[in-house]
């Protein structure tokens, strides 16, 4: 086990600037989540921890010793691969075993520890086949196997679920979690799903443009967003964004929207200047409401129902733009029907315009 | 599940008002003739290029048949032609010669097209490897003949650019004492002295074909995935057993291939031994002499048609059986049956 720096890390593809000024700090035992859109970097950032591609600038510092010129065996970190990368002509015993009989270890000492890996992973009657005649999932759980078998001071994973169907996902998300908890193993795990994220994490990297945007438990992430990217990023169904004008004094804020509507709560530091503003609601946080007199009370038309089964999605024309609503209460509504919601002063959100 | 069974009682063809067409005789011949109208001219070239001389050619092996003396000079003589070749020194020495040139101008070819195939593709991207594939794959399309003629110059005794190379490293500083012996063995005959004559044939057909496996094994090397060399570098792979553990079992379907080709190819090898040795019998004591060779000389210098056939059909038996052996041993691996 390990801890894991980065230090003002860049990297460039020619005139392309993949990631600037990076820096993380990942203590030891601790499974961090690195999320963002396709394309932010994610993977790069991740090869360039293991070894496979350099850093233009900054540094790589693992347990504490500074490793840019180590090679991924010499840093002692095992990589999930998206795509598995497994040996096709080997045995799943042999692409388990293939790290160690590399390294140079005898062949009943692998055998053992290919078995105790197999053990883990539910494996053990597969150890003949190869990859070819597995199916998607037992091939992750090879690709584990072959991660775990070598006792890593870090795991790395790139999206090592994005090939598996919803259910065998959220099957495997948990036996990857409670696999850390067993082994404890210093883990970065790479994916664009943020309910993967949350779910696995004990913290999560946002990053966006090849800069993190944010750090932090799943739940300061979902509570006090750092800016309206993380904001819309996390939570599921995203957070409703809309157009409106901010006026504060030194104890209350109001935004007021394109249909007059008024929003107000009490001034907080991070709110920014008065002027143009969008308004961050989260679909879980609009309550239907009847004949509201009271403050923050949202008009609108109903456009659709989505029913999800313990839940409707509710989409609603309001000030000229369409929100998304959770209702738990599976209210009898009816399309184009006039609808009410109301929100409590303390979830609602303000961030600049773009 | 009411719903699916309500719909399937209301569907068109329960309520019978599905329209169906009554089975057209017209139709059906039309669609049976069909394909068979569109690979005609291919059947008809076929019969009349392949089929139908491969049928005449047994029919031939069974007579003597001087083929200046028209059609009516055929006489059959049964296997008469057979139990001569088991007796034929020469075609005995024929096979031997090509055995030991499918071996010696085959091995060579693909010790040096996988590694520098595996270079190419690994160390040079885009346009440049191109245009190297591109630069090896020249001998490959340029005339066996000509190619042959241009080696029996420099293979010439006395004026040939080979032995003058020689030469003139003999008289080269430090490395000059490698090739003391030079001058003393001037002029080696390379192609008019039964020792050399086949290592210089094989020289050649080494030369003319790698290029045409480097291109075969680079489309192998290409087709392995990036992720598989990065996987085996998590794993502590250097170089060598990247090449040796990854990149080589992945390509072996090409090699299969690869292999196969050159087996048969160099069994019917003609050109080459035909042209450095100036086409007569085979060169010094008949050691450039292969098999396809002594079909030729049979069929179109002695005219022995008959005999010219039954040779050839031995050497397909020949070519069978050892390609045979070939697939049963690399057959099933090298089919690629692990992707
Ligand atoms: N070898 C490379 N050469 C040039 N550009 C690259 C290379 N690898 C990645 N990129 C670029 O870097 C960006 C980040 O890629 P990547 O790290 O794979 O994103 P992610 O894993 O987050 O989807 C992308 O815009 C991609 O086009
Ligand atoms: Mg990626």
């Amino acid at each position: 086990m390990a801890s894991v720096e980065l230090v003002n890390l860049h990297k460039s593809f020619g005139t392309v600037e993949v990631l600037r000024d990076l820096n993380l700090q990942v203590s030891e035992g601790e499974f961090v989540a690195l999320v963002g859109p396709s394309g932010c970097g994610k993977s790069t950032l991740l090869r360039i921890l293991a070894g496979l591609d350099e850093a233009s600038s900054g540094d790589v510092v693992i347990d504490g010793e500074w490793v840019n010129d180590l090679s991924p065996k010499e840093r002692n970190i095992a990589m999930v691969f998206q795509s598995y990368a497994l040996y096709p002509h080997m045995t799943v015993e042999e692409n388990i075993g293939f790290n160690l009989r590399i390294s140079g270890i005898g062949k009943p000492e692998i055998r053992r520890r290919v078995g105790e890996a197999a053990q883990i992973l539910d494996l053990s009657e597969l150890l003949k086949r190869k990859p070819s005649q597995l199916s998607g999932g037992q091939r992750q759980r090879v690709a584990m196997g072959r991660a775990l078998v070598r006792n890593p001071d870090v795991f790395l994973f790139d999206e090592p679920l994005s090939n598996l169907d919803a259910k065998l996902r959220v099957q495997m998300r948990d036996e990857i979690k409670r696999l850390h908890q067993k082994v404890r193993t210093t883990s970065i795990y790479v994916t664009h799903d943020q309910v993967e994220a949350m779910t696995l994490a004990d913290r999560i990297v946002i990053l966006d443009k090849g800069r993190i945007q944010q750090v932090g438990t799943p739940t300061e992430l979902y509570r006090h967003p750092a800016n309206a990217f993380v904001a819309g990023f996390i939570g599921s169904p995203s957070m409703n964004f809309l157009d409106g004008v901010l006026s504060k004094n030194s104890k209350r804020a109001t935004v007021s929207l394109a249909d007059d509507t008024k929003l107000r709560f009490p001034t907080t530091d991070n709110l920014p200047a008065e002027g143009n503003v969008r308004v961050g609601l989260r679909p879980e946080h609009l309550q239907i409401s009847k004949g509201g007199k009271g403050e923050n009370t949202l008009r609108g038309t109903l456009e659709l129902i989505e029913p999800t089964g313990a839940q409707n999605l509710l989409k609603v024309g309001i000030a000229g733009q369409s929100l998304t609503a959770v209702d738990n209460t599976l209210a009898e509504l009816s399309i184009n029907q006039p609808i009410e919601f109301s929100i409590e002063a303390d979830k609602i959100a303000v961030f600049p315009p773009n | 599940m009411s719903a699916i069974v309500e719909s399937s009682t209301d569907s068109l063809s329960a309520r019978g008002t599905v329209r169906r067409r009554a089975p057209d005789k017209r139709r059906v011949l039309k669609k049976r003739l069909m394909p068979w109208l569109f690979i005609s001219p291919y059947l008809v070239l076929f019969i009349m290029f392949t089929a139908f001389p491969l049928g005449f050619s047994i029919f031939l092996s069974f007579h003597e048949w001087n083929p200046t003396s028209g059609l009516d000079g055929m006489n059959f003589v049964g296997l008469t032609h057979y139990a001569d070749i088991i007796t034929d020194p020469w075609l005995w020495k024929s096979l031997y010669n090509t055995v030991w040139l499918a071996i010696v101008a085959g091995v060579p070819q693909h010790l040096i097209a996988i590694p520098v195939a595996y270079l190419l593709v690994s160390v040079f991207k885009g346009a440049l490897r191109h245009f190297y594939t591109a630069t090896m794959f020249i001998p490959f399309i340029t005339s066996t003949v000509a190619i042959s003629l241009i080696f029996y110059t420099i293979y010439s005794g006395n004026s040939g650019i080979l032995n003058q190379w020689l030469l003139a490293l003999s008289d080269v500083p430090v490395i000059g004492a490698l090739f003391a012996w030079v001058p003393d063995a001037m002029p080696i005959r390379w192609l008019s002295s039964s020792a050399l004559i086949k290592p210089a044939i094989a020289f050649v057909v080494v030369w003319k074909y790698t290029g045409f496996n480097i291109v075969i094994y680079s489309a192998g090397f290409l087709t392995v995935s990036k992720d598989l060399y990065d996987a085996a570098e998590v794993d502590g792979c250097s170089a060598w057993q990247k090449f040796w553990h990854v990149a080589l079992p992945m390509i072996r379907p090409f090699v299969f291939f690869a292999l196969t080709l050159t087996i048969i190819g160099n069994l019917q090898l003609f050109e080459e031994p035909f042209v450095l040795t100036a086409g007569d019998s085979g060169g010094v004591a008949q050691s450039g002499l292969t098999a396809s060779y002594y079909l030729y000389l049979a069929g179109w210098e002695w005219h022995q048609m008959g005999y010219a056939t039954a040779v050839s059909w031995i050497l397909f038996l020949f070519i069978a059986v050892i390609t045979s052996v070939h697939f049963y041993f690399n057959g099933r691996k090298g089919m690629g049956g692990d992707r």
